[in-house]
C-alpha cells in the first residue's frame, strides 16, 4: 500500500513537471491575459509624492480603460536622466511619454527632434472633464497658468509640446523652532534686509553656543535656486534697458545677442550688484556646499542644522514625511529699490508671477500608441485624475477645479511683480552655465568677491556666448528644415480632400510658425556674423 | 449571360479597387509625412507598383529631403527631382519649384541664398499666383531683410522686402511678411513709427496664436508709449490684459499703463 502510494506521488510529482515545462517552453506570457496596449510613462519626480500619485492615477484609469496598461518608469534626474533619455529616443526605445523641461543642460533639441506637438488636441475639450467645472472649456484653458511654460519654451512658436501635472514655487522651509531658539520670535522676514538681519544673528548665535548651525541648508542645487531668485532682482532693469523690440520680455537669445553687442557685461554695476546679492545668501551655507548636492542640503535641515532650507515645494512632501520638527513654508522677500545695500540697482519688485505649472510630459513621436498615450495625459489632467494625483502626492494640482488640501494650499500664495526675462544670466545657455560654475569659486567664501567673479567672467564668457547662440540657432534649424516636409504633407492632405480643413489650417499654422522661427534663426545669424568683429547690426 | 454578367462587374470592381488604390496609398502617405514619420512614409511609397505618378514622385522627393540621416547626394537626387517636375504648370510644379529654392536656402549644407532667391523669383513670374510662388515671396522677404548681401543698409533691406507686399494676395502669407517687417524694423533700430504700421498690419489680418501673438500686442502698446502714440498704447495694453489672462508679464503691463496715464496727464497740461 505504501509502496503504492509513492508510486503515484511519483507519478503525479512527474506529470506536474511536464505540465510546467510544457507551459514554460510554449506559453512564456503571464497566467492572467496581458492588456493590448502598453503606455510607458517615464520621469524624473522620484521624490516622496509623486510615484504614489502618479500609482494612483494609473490604478483609476485602468479601471476605467481594461485595454490599456500604463506603466510608470522612475528615472533618477540629476545625472541619469538626461543620458537616459537622450539614448533611448536616438534609438528608437523611448517611452510613450517622457517628463522634459527648458532648464535641462543640453537638451534643447529633444522636443524638436523627438516629441510632438499637441496643439490641436489641446484646443479641444478634455472628454474626462465631463460633469466638472471645466467641463466643454478648451483643454489648454484649463490649467491653472494655461500651459505658460510649454508655450514659451516651445521650439515652435504657437505650437504646445508639453502637458503639466502639477504647480511649483520656490519656498523658504523653516525650522520653526530652530528659528525661535535664535531669534525669540517666529515671524517670518518681510523684506530681504529682514532675512539679513536674520542671517546675522545665526552668525552670532553660532559664534556664541559653538553649535553647528548654519543659515541656510547648503548644497550646489539649492545654492543655485536661491541664487537665481536673489540675482534676478537688480537684472530686471538691465533687461527693460534692451528691450528694442518692446515685448516687455527678453528671450535668452536676445540676452546673448546682447552680450556680443557690447549691450551688458557682468562687470557692469547692475549685474554686480546680483553677484553681491548671490554672495551674501551663499555666505549663510557651509563652506564647500558647491560639492554637495539636494539631497545633502535635505539632511542637514532634517538633522536642525540649518535654519532654512530654500529649494521647490516638489520637496514638501519629502520634508513633511521626515522632519521631526515643525516647517514653515515662507516667502523669499524680493529685493525691493529700499534695500539699504543695492536698492538703487532695483527698479521694482520682482514676481512670481501667478504660479508655473510644471512636471511636463511629452509625446514621444515614434509612440506607436499615440492615441492612447494622450488619452492617459487627459485623464491625468483631468479635474478628477489630477484630484488624484494631488491627493495622494502633496503636490499642487495643475488644473483649475481641483480642491487644493489645507497643508498645501499657501504654496499657492505668489508673490505679485515685475518678471522682464526668460532666465537669470547664469543660465541662458549650457555653456554660460558651465562658465558660471567653473569660476564660481571666485564669487563665495573668506577669498571671493562680486568684483574678481564678474571679471573672470568676462573674460571667459565671449566665447561661451558665441556658442550657446550658435546652439540656440542650430535647434532652431532643427526644427524648421524638417518643417517642409511636413507642409508638403498637410498640403497634399488638404489637395486630396478639400474638404479637410483641419489639414490647410494645420498647413498655415505651420508655415506661419515656420517663417517665425526662420525670422529668429537670420537674426541670430546676423548677430553672430557682425559681432564676430564685435561690429554693430 | 447573368453568370457574365456577374463577373464583368467583378472584374470591374476589382479595376476601380485597384486603380484607387495608388491613390489612397499616397494619401495615407502624406499623412505620415505630415505627421513628421517620414522612414514609414517612404516604405509606403516604396510599395506601390507600376510607373510613379507626377504625385507619387513629388512625395518620394519630399520624403527624401528628411529621411534620416540626412545625406548631400540624397538631397541631390530630390532636388532633380523637383527640377524635373517643376516643368509643368500644376500645383505639383509650383510645390517642386518651392521646394528646390529651400534647399538652396536651408537645406544644403552649403547654403546660397542668392540662387534660393533666384529660384522663388522665377517661380513667382511664372505662378504668380500660387500658394507657393507666394510663401516663396515670403522667404524671399525674410532673405532680403537679414542674408543677402545687398542691400546693405538696413532701411533699404526693409523697402527691398516692403515692396514684394503688394504681389502676396494671401491674407496670411501679406501678415507674415508683415510682421517680420516689424520685426527686422526693431532690431534694426528704426525708425518706431516706421516699425509700427507693419506690426499694426500683422495685427489687423489677425490668426496668430500663443506667444506670438501675445509678443505681438505687448509690443506694439510698449512701441505705442515709446512713440507718443497714448491711446494707441491703451488700447494694446487693455487687449492684452484682456486677451492674455495668464502671463508674467501681467504685472509689468499694468504698471506700463500707470506710466501711461501719468504722460497722457502730462500731455493734457501741455495741450491747453
Amino acid at each position: 500500500m505504501r509502496r503504492r502510494m509513492k508510486r503515484i506521488g511519483f507519478w503525479l510529482l512527474l506529470l506536474a513537471y511536464g505540465l510546467a515545462s510544457y507551459w514554460v517552453f510554449t506559453r512564456s506570457s503571464p497566467l492572467l491575459k496581458e492588456r493590448p496596449v502598453t503606455i510607458w510613462f517615464a520621469h524624473w519626480q522620484i521624490e516622496r509624492g509623486p510615484p504614489d500619485g502618479i500609482a494612483a492615477v494609473i490604478k483609476r484609469y485602468e479601471e476605467l480603460n481594461p485595454r490599456v496598461k500604463v506603466v510608470q518608469l522612475l528615472v533618477p534626474g540629476a545625472t541619469i536622466y538626461p543620458q537616459w533619455m537622450r539614448a533611448n529616443l536616438a534609438g528608437g526605445t523611448g517611452p510613450d511619454l517622457m517628463e522634459w523641461g527648458a532648464w535641462v543642460e543640453g537638451q534643447k533639441d529633444i522636443p524638436a527632434r523627438y516629441f510632438t506637438p499637441l496643439t490641436s488636441e489641446l484646443a479641444q475639450p478634455n472628454p474626462y472633464n465631463r460633469g466638472t467645472s471645466q467641463e466643454k472649456i478648451p483643454w489648454q484653458d484649463t490649467f491653472h497658468d494655461k500651459l505658460l511654460a510649454p508655450r514659451r519654451d516651445s521650439p515652435d512658436p504657437g505650437q504646445i509640446y508639453g502637458v503639466n501635472i502639477t504647480e511649483t514655487s520656490l519656498r523658504l522651509f523653516c525650522n520653526v523652532e530652530l528659528l525661535r531658539k535664535i531669534t525669540g520670535s517666529v515671524a517670518a522676514p518681510k523684506t530681504y534686509d529682514d532675512l539679513r538681519q536674520i542671517l546675522v544673528k545665526v552668525r552670532e548665535y553660532v559664534r556664541r553656543t559653538g553649535q553647528p548651525v548654519m543659515g541656510l541648508a547648503g548644497s550646489r542645487d539649492t545654492a543655485r535656486a536661491v541664487a537665481e531668485t536673489v540675482f534676478s532682482c537688480p537684472l530686471l532693469g538691465v533687461n527693460q534697458r534692451m528691450d528694442d523690440g518692446g515685448n516687455l520680455y527678453l528671450y535668452n537669445r536676445q540676452v546673448l545677442a546682447d552680450y556680443l553687442e557690447g549691450r551688458w557685461r557682468y562687470s557692469e554695476p547692475a549685474v554686480k550688484a546680483g553677484l553681491q546679492l548671490v554672495r551674501e545668501v551663499t555666505q549663510a551655507m557651509k563652506p564647500g556646499f558647491i560639492q554637495l548636492r539636494r539631497d545633502d542640503a535635505m539632511i542637514e535641515f532634517l538633522r536642525g542644522q540649518a535654519v532654512f532650507l530654500f529649494y521647490g515645494t516638489w520637496d514638501a512632501t519629502t520634508l513633511r514625511r521626515l522632519a521631526s520638527f515643525k516647517i514653515a513654508p515662507m516667502k523669499l522677500p524680493s529685493v525691493t529699490p529700499d534695500d539699504p545695500e543695492v536698492g538703487r540697482y532695483i527698479i521694482g519688485l520682482g514676481g512670481e508671477g501667478q504660479g508655473e505649472t510644471s512636471l511636463a510630459m511629452y509625446l514621444n513621436k515614434s509612440s506607436p500608441h499615440p492615441q492612447e498615450a494622450i488619452d492617459f495625459l487627459r485623464f491625468l489632467t483631468s479635474v478628477p485624475g489630477n484630484q488624484i494625483f494631488t491627493d495622494n502626492s502633496g503636490w499642487l494640482p495643475a488644473v483649475d477645479g481641483v480642491v487644493v488640501p489645507e497643508e498645501i494650499r499657501n504654496f499657492r500664495n505668489y508673490q505679485e511683480g515685475y518678471s522682464f526675462g526668460q532666465a537669470p544670466y547664469d543660465a541662458i545657455g549650457s555653456e554660460v552655465t558651465i562658465l558660471w560654475d567653473k569660476y564660481f569659486y571666485k564669487l563665495v567664501g573668506d577669498q571671493g568677491s562680486a568684483d574678481q567673479f564678474a571679471a573672470a567672467l568676462d573674460q571667459a564668457m565671449p566665447d561661451a556666448i558665441r556658442t550657446d547662440l550658435q546652439a540656440e540657432l542650430r535647434t532652431s534649424l532643427v526644427l524648421v528644415k524638417p518643417q517642409d516636409a511636413m507642409i508638403a504633407g498637410w498640403a497634399g492632405l488638404a489637395d486630396g480632400d478639400p474638404a479637410d480643413r483641419r489639414a490647410r489650417a494645420r498647413q498655415h499654422e505651420l508655415e506661419a510658425g515656420q517663417t517665425m522661427t526662420e525670422g529668429l534663426v537670420l537674426q541670430m545669424r546676423r548677430t553672430l556674423d557682425l559681432t564676430a568683429g564685435n561690429a554693430g547690426r | 449571360m447573368r453568370r457574365w454578367a456577374a463577373l464583368l462587374a467583378c472584374v470591374l470592381w476589382a479595376g476601380v479597387c485597384l486603380a484607387a488604390a495608388p491613390a489612397d496609398e499616397i494619401t495615407a502617405s502624406w499623412q505620415l509625412v505630415a505627421d513628421h514619420l517620414g522612414r514609414d512614409a517612404y516604405v509606403k511609397l516604396d510599395q506601390l507598383a507600376g510607373p510613379p505618378t507626377r504625385e507619387q514622385a513629388f512625395a518620394q522627393a519630399v520624403v527624401a529631403i528628411d529621411y534620416q540621416p540626412v545625406t548631400q547626394e540624397r538631397l541631390h537626387e530630390a532636388e532633380a527631382v523637383f527640377e524635373q517636375l517643376a516643368r509643368g504648370d500644376d500645383e505639383i510644379a509650383a510645390a517642386s519649384a518651392y521646394l528646390q529654392a529651400r534647399m538652396y536656402q536651408i537645406h544644403y549644407q552649403q547654403q546660397d541664398y542668392a540662387k534660393a532667391v533666384e529660384l522663388f523669383r522665377a517661380l513667382a513670374e511664372r505662378q504668380p499666383r500660387s500658394h507657393w510662388a507666394q510663401l516663396g515671396l515670403v522667404k524671399t522677404g525674410l532673405l532680403l531683410l537679414y542674408a543677402l548681401p545687398e542691400p546693405a543698409k538696413p532701411a533699404d533691406r526693409i523697402a527691398a522686402a516692403e515692396a514684394l507686399l503688394p504681389r502676396i494676395g494671401e491674407k496670411k502669407l501679406w501678415r507674415d511678411l508683415q510682421l517680420q517687417l516689424g520685426r527686422a524694423g526693431t532690431f534694426y533700430e528704426q525708425p518706431l513709427d516706421t516699425v509700427l504700421p507693419h506690426l499694426l498690419a500683422a495685427d489687423r489680418v489677425g490668426g496668430l496664436v500663443g506667444q506670438v501673438n501675445a509678443d505681438l500686442l505687448a509690443s506694439i502698446g510698449e512701441l505705442s508709449l515709446r512713440a507718443g502714440h497714448y491711446a494707441q498704447a491703451r488700447a494694446y495694453f487693455e487687449r492684452y490684459l484682456k486677451e492674455d489672462t495668464y502671463n508674467m508679464r501681467q504685472m509689468t503691463v499694468r504698471r506700463r499703463l500707470e506710466d501711461l496715464a501719468v504722460l497722457e496727464a502730462k500731455a493734457r497740461e501741455v495741450k491747453p
